[in-house]
């Protein structure tokens, strides 16, 4: 009986501490008025995977902005803390937690979640409640649907232009035959539908079209009968899962097709680790960025990355999230935190970023050309278009 | 068209698949066979088994080949932890009004480690996606084209999978470990040690899945996340053979491979998953008990 009666004025006390210390915690915190930016990320779930190279780069901006002394707040440094939830890889989730973010936390800013259907979800929020969030990670032509006011999406590999653009790669490589498989996920089905026209359109012979679900667990039927069709480019329209799937099986069967086009995963740095540095050289695939002299502070991004983190951001997700933090930095020096101001200056400015220059129209980012990089050498290049391009397009040579 | 259908191309992909649903299908089917508990946290050690490969690989660089056995004993003794620690404790007082309780019982255990391994790997190993390219020469046997970790993986994974049955029919240990699966308290009446055979279970299970995780790593990129469709996967195999059946199980998965590469060939791959689970559908509906319906089975 005593014992338990003591161990349970233990737990009491431990509680008053635990209590009485957050107390404190919070006292100080005030004092010091950090800078609170909230946000949600799948840290858990079906796409938990996919976002590090996201989060990654906003711990990253955290740590090089608080060691300059804080982000600049039209005028004074503030110190800039996160608050961060984890969505669950849930778009219905993350609605509630920007909601929750807004209302309870009352954070003073906001950066947005992984992938499109979250950007998608929140745009209600941020318009219900007024609060411009710089979007980075999404891309769909269904993005142009989100009412203009209080998002804007900073890619430029939407599927349409992604569609004409590679057309015309293709075309300037002088392709005639194309084989193209897709996963039925969103993103891949989206290029899909848009490249096919425009590559009928162009005169280039589609001999192969096939789709497969996100679950493949094999292409060996799929990636023969392309073989057989010997086609002079392959368009792997294939998330991160099945790249490394589709890469591994066509060094196996020997597809040695010149073009090699693989759609999401090989602008992660995980992708020459899975299939191995020498089978990705020579694969080409979406990405607008890439370490170049023009743009300003794109080398310094990229080697802080290396040194944090010990592997190459992802050139078009960590790209796109830092450009968006960059963006949003300039708005909060110009504005301080007034809202209504920050949107009325991301709507109309010009910015510059680690990915040139920065303007938007409606939801669009309106400059960022349409892009692709290739793996040469183990590092990535700009092969297209000849206007941003770091290096010169080379046929693959084998896996 | 038929070339290929003939083809070793496509029969070499096909084992490769089925060799390791087999594998997979393995732990799970002897856990739940000799203790009725359905094993939904199996996916999971899978993928640490995955993770323990890729730290082996990445950090010492030492070979998949060759820590595939440390792998799978380090899932053995963490099954048999499992056991000594927890489910002995649950399966001790088992009557057989009770046993319906211990099903659900074990279920939350299982479901609970799996969310607790998923989450560990997350926070120790971050959620970012692993690979390593390891045994990625292609070699051509008989104008067949075969990487080498492929091939690896339906050696260990195939050579284990009829060890594990040959072990279960000729074995005297695997012996007691089947008359447990089909008539527990006979077999205990007649001398069979049946806290042993169900803590054998824990260990053939989890050093099994981890062992598949580590050929799995050399095939595909993993996370914390990754484990729960191999354990669907499993299911369906278990299911399709007759639960607690070892062979049928095994002629399971290869029916599997078989479908998911050459039912992929013939009609398109965009119907792999209705290719998949019709014929699981169907089998359950014509076959309730699975491909082999053992008599004992069907009391």
């Amino acid at each position: 009986m005593f014992r338990s009666d003591s161990s349970r004025r233990g737990v009491v006390k431990a509680i008053a501490a635990a209590v009485l210390a957050l107390a404190v915690t919070t006292a100080q915190a005030q004092a010091d008025k950090p800078l609170r930016i909230g946000f949600s990320m799948a840290r858990t779930g079906m796409l938990a995977n996919a976002t590090p190279s996201q989060l990654n780069t906003y711990e990253l901006w955290r740590e090089q902005v608080n060691a300059k002394g804080g982000m600049n707040v039209g005028g004074t440094k503030r110190k800039v803390e996160f608050v961060i939830y984890d969505d669950q890889s849930k778009p219905e989730q993350a609605v509630r937690i920007y909601e929750k973010l807004i209302t309870d936390d009352k954070v003073d800013l906001l950066l947005p979640p992984w992938g499109t259907p979250f950007h998608i979800a929140i745009a209600p929020v941020l318009e219900k409640y007024k609060f411009p969030v710089v979007g980075n990670t999404a891309a769909s032509v269904a993005l142009r649907q989100v009412k203009p006011g209080y998002i804007w999406f900073t890619t430029s590999a939407i599927p349409d232009r992604i569609g004409t653009e590679l057309t015309a790669m293709l075309k300037a490589q002088n392709v005639k035959s194309v084989a193209v498989l897709s996963n039925v996920l969103p993103f891949t089905k989206e290029i899909k539908n848009f490249v096919e026209p425009e590559l009928k359109k162009a005169g280039i012979d589609i001999k192969v079209s096939t789709e497969y679900p996100p679950d493949v667990k094999d292409m060996t039927a799929v990636l023969t009968q392309i073989k057989q069709a010997n086609v002079d480019a392959v368009l792997a329209l294939a998330y991160p899962g099945d790249s490394v799937l589709y890469a591994k099986q066509a060094k196996e069967l020997g597809l040695n097709v010149p073009f090699q086009f693989v759609a999401i995963g090989p602008s992660d740095a995980f992708f020459p680790k899975a299939v191995g540095a020498p089978s990705a050289d020579g694969v080409v695939t979406i990405a607008h960025w890439s370490p170049r002299p023009e743009w300003k502070g794109s080398q310094a991004f990229y080697d802080s990355y290396v040194k944090k983190f010990g592997e190459d951001p992802d050139y078009l997700n960590s790209a796109l999230a830092w450009m968006s933090l960059e963006i949003l930095e300039a708005a909060v020096a110009k504005n301080g935190l007034d809202k209504e101001k920050i949107r009325a200056t991301i709507a109309s400015d010009t910015f510059e970023t680690i990915n040139g220059k920065v303007k938007f129209d409606g939801v669009q980012n309106a400059i960022t050309p349409t892009a692709f990089v290739q793996y040469q050498k183990g590092k990535l290049q700009i092969v297209w278009p000849a206007s941003i391009a770091t290096g010169k397009y080379e046929a693959k040579k084998g896996w | 068209m038929i070339d290929t259908l003939l083809s070793g191309q496509l029969l070499f992909a096909a084992l490769v698949t089925g060799s390791l649903y087999a594998l997979i299908a393995l732990g799970l089917n002897l856990v739940y066979g000799t203790m009725r508990m359905l094993n939904v946290a199996h996916g999971d050690v899978v993928m640490l088994g995955a993770y323990a490969a890729f730290w082996a690989f990445t950090l010492m660089g030492l070979s998949p080949l060759l820590a595939g056995p440390v792998v799978a004993l380090m899932g053995a003794g963490l099954g048999v932890l499992l056991y000594r620690g927890v489910f002995r404790r649950l399966l001790a007082g088992v009557t057989p009004s009770t046993a319906g309780k211990i099903e659900g019982n074990s279920l939350l255990l299982f479901f609970g480690l799996s969310i607790l391994m998923q989450n560990i790997a997350a926070l120790a190993f971050t959620p970012n996606n692993r690979a390593y390219a390891a045994l990625g020469e292609v070699y051509r046997i008989g104008g067949v084209a075969m990487t080498g970790n492929r091939l690896a993986a339906l050696l260990v994974a195939g050579g284990c999978s009829i060890a594990a049955a040959l072990f279960l029919s000729r074995s005297v240990a695997g012996l007691a470990m089947r008359a447990v699966i089909e008539r527990r308290e006979a077999a205990s009446i007649v001398g069979v040690d049946v806290d042993r055979v169900q803590g054998l279970s824990f260990a053939v299970g989890f050093g099994s899945a981890a062992l598949a995780g580590v050929l799995m790593s050399m095939l595909e990129q993993f996370s914390p996340f990754s484990g729960f469709p191999f354990t669907i996967a499993g299911f369906i195999v278990i299911i399709l053979g007759g639960l607690g059946n070892v062979t049928g199980g095994l002629l399971a998965a290869l029916l599997l491979g078989v479908i998911e590469v050459y039912g992929v060939a013939l009609t398109s791959a965009n119907l792999r998953s209705v290719l998949l689970y019709g014929t699981f559908v169907a089998a359950l509906l014509i076959f309730p008990n699975g491909l082999i319906a053992r008599r004992v089975m069907a009391r």
